[in-house]
């Protein structure tokens, strides 16, 4: 994969009268790459991938594409072609003359836009589907007809705004893997918003999570959930048990911080934070060690402790998701399930435990 | 079976009253009047029997086919020019307005009565009207202009204005399907404003410029008020003529005759715009390809 940008947004605004929906954004795109725009609802991330299609003005900030500045430029003579969320496919035309629509205005020759809708339909598993009409279509059908319509124009970016959202779950996932296949496939730059956090872990290369028109955090899958750097991206990614605190003390990289019953030690990367400061600890359901009280083994994490009961014990197949009341907040604890077979019950008197490094310590 | 069989009533029950209506009022007297023009009349008589006589009595004079000459201009003018006028008011009040002020104000004109507005353009261009009579005192006439008034003109000028509501509700209705996101997508596939309304919102709002066109065409080609009141001379139609031969000639026979040999063109015009359309390739349903 090369390392070239291929899109750039510099101090990206964009109002709507007296509504601000987008904060001097600025963000480069890696061409091949998929990125994710992930917030929830109202976040700015359509409004993003519409001004990079060119539907909407930026209020201020320059878009470049491959190196040219296309802020002013209207969405036809926009290298970027888009999946719609209700895919928008035309419905007076049939499936071919839907992916050939691009080709058409290009004024290609007849011969070469049979070739490539041809080809096209058969990279999204359609090859037999040429003559349909679009209510013909199951949703699914309908997806990978509109994701052809757009590839067939070999744009720089493919943008996809939601484009699973009104497919029931299994379609989803098959999907998912669909589109990874097809990136493969076409080593397009993919830019995908999504509100799922499962849509955006399992496709991406990079996420870059939003929340009231600011980017929160940009990163990998892996690092975004191992180090979140705020309690929103803490909490919008997977399942995290957040303990609110202050610091006791904190020097050369170990940070103690009073949480309710007890000090707990969390490990940092140097900025050294003054005594009293409010903090939170955030820990997720996985890295947490549970044994009931009267079984714990005892160790190295004499820190790292909470007591509770647990509460509810859910069930989800390959693990099990447990709720521990502590004194201080009601934690999740998940665990694998050993063949179907929950190790605690509920009304269990237990103790959570953690290592220092197995905490992130989040300052806002 | 219970239930399709009770689905089925219910379809029956709720189609019964229009079929009805359409029956008596529309279907029967049509067929009767079908029936009738294969009659002849003789002292305001009918005598039933069968003969083309009404058929070729019209179509071998010259003047029915002036007559019906002017009706057609006088319908597709009219529906040229509403529907010209029409579509981009429907697509300002579909893709650029939120609230529906605009178009309520311009179906406010159907308050006024269809003889009031033919009035109401009579003393606009008559010769003592509003434009003559602001012309000569800006002195640019001396003369009124007899022309505006008792002229194909004046009549197509006040057709369209009954017309234009028509058109435009069923244009409104038309576009409000095509939604914003098939446009957006046109765009994105690298349409400019023209292609956008040629190849994806005539076709998909295609249904509605058919309507609106035959619509206005039907009704003013068929007029025979407003074409009376304002065409003078020049204006006279077949709708007139027809009219004439119920109200005053006493002669249905004749009168029903033209009155079909009409229907017959207004159905060939009907095909021949749908096929301009198709040929246009502004039709949809249609496949571009092998």
């Amino acid at each position: 994969m090369s390392t070239s940008k291929i899109v750039e947004l510099y101090g990206v605004s964009k109002a709507f009268g007296a509504l601000t929906v987008l904060h001097d954004i600025d963000l480069a795109i890696q061409e091949g790459e998929i990125l994710t725009l992930l917030g929830p609802s109202g976040c700015g991330k359509t409004t993003l991938m519409r001004i990079i299609a060119g539907f909407e003005a930026t209020t201020h900030g320059r878009v470049i594409i491959k190196g040219a500045n296309v802020s002013n430029l209207p969405p036809d003579r926009r290298p970027v072609n888009m999946v719609f969320q209700r895919y928008a496919l035309f419905p007076h035309l049939d499936v071919f003359d839907n992916v050939a629509f691009g080709l058409r205005l290009k004024k290609w020759p007849k011969a070469k836009i049979q070739e490539a809708v041809q080809h096209m339909l058969h990279l999204v598993q359609l090859g037999d589907y040429g003559n349909r009409w679009i209510h013909e279509l199951s949703g699914g059908q309908a997806q990978r007809v509109a994701l052809a319509r757009a590839l067939v124009n070999s744009p720089s970016v493919l943008l996809l705004d939601e484009p699973l959202a009104a497919l029931d779950l299994k379609i989803r996932h098959h999907m998912l893997a669909e589109l990874k296949r097809i990136h493969r496939e076409t080593g397009t730059t993919f830019i995908y918003v999504t509100h799922d956090q499962d849509e955006a872990t399992i496709l991406s290369d990079r996420i870059v999570l939003m929340n009231r028109g600011r980017i929160e955090q940009i990163g990998t899958p892996e690092d975004m959930y191992a180090k979140p750097r705020s309690l929103f991206c803490a909490r919008f990614l997977g399942e995290t048990n957040i303990l609110s605190g202050s610091v006791r003390s904190s020097e050369s990289g170990v940070t103690y911080v009073d949480v309710g019953p007890g000090t707990m030690k969390v490990m940092t990367n140097g900025t050294a934070l003054s005594a009293g400061q409010n903090v939170s600890l955030a820990i997720r359901p996985e890295a947490l060690r549970v044994a009931r009280k009267a079984e714990f083994p005892g160790g190295a994490d004499d820190h790292n402790a909470l007591e509770g009961t647990v509460e509810e014990v859910v069930f989800m197949g390959s693990r099990v998701v447990y709720s521990i009341r502590t004194p201080i907040e009601t934690i999740k604890y998940q665990e694998t399930s050993t063949m179907g077979h929950a190790m605690l019950t509920q009304g269990d008197e237990v103790r959570a435990t953690w290592r220092p490094e197995a905490a992130v310590l989040l300052t806002h | 079976m219970m239930n399709g069989n009770r689905r089925e009533a219910t379809g029956l029950a709720l189609v019964a009253p229009s079929f009805l209506f359409l029956l008596v009022f529309f279907i029967i007297p049509a067929v009767l009047l079908f029936v009738c023009s294969f009659w002849l009349a003789q002292a305001f008589r009918l005598i039933p029997t069968f003969t083309f006589d009404n058929y070729s009595r019209a179509l071998s004079a010259g003047g029915f086919y002036l007559l019906t000459l002017n009706a057609l201009k006088n319908g597709l003018w009219t529906a040229v020019i509403s529907v010209l006028l029409s579509f981009p008011a429907a697509y300002f009040i579909v893709y650029r307005t939120r609230g529906n002020l605009l178009f309520y104000l311009i179906l406010v004109s159907w308050f006024a009565s269809y003889l009031v507005r033919i009035y109401a353009w009579r003393t606009i261009l008559g010769s003592n009207g509003l434009i003559n009579t602001t012309l000569m005192q800006l002195g640019l006439i001396d003369q009124p202009l007899e022309v505006l008034l008792f002229s194909p003109f004046a009549t197509i000028l006040t057709l369209v204005h009954i017309m234009v509501p028509f058109a435009l509700l069923l244009l409104v209705s038309a576009l409000r399907d095509v939604r914003k996101e098939y446009i957006e997508a046109a765009r994105d596939l690298g349409a400019g404003g023209f292609e956008v309304l040629t190849r994806v919102i005539l076709p998909m709002s295609y249904k509605g410029v058919v309507g609106a066109f035959m619509f206005t065409f039907v009704i003013s080609a068929g007029d025979f008020v407003t074409p009376q009141l304002l065409g003078g001379r020049d204006g006279m139609t077949t709708g007139i003529l027809i009219a004439n031969q119920f109200r005053t000639a006493g002669n249905w026979p004749f009168g029903a005759a033209m009155a079909f040999i009409l229907l017959a063109t207004f159905l060939m015009t009907y095909f021949m715009f749908v096929r301009l359309l198709d040929v246009l390739r502004l039709a949809p349903g249609r496949r571009f390809h092998d």
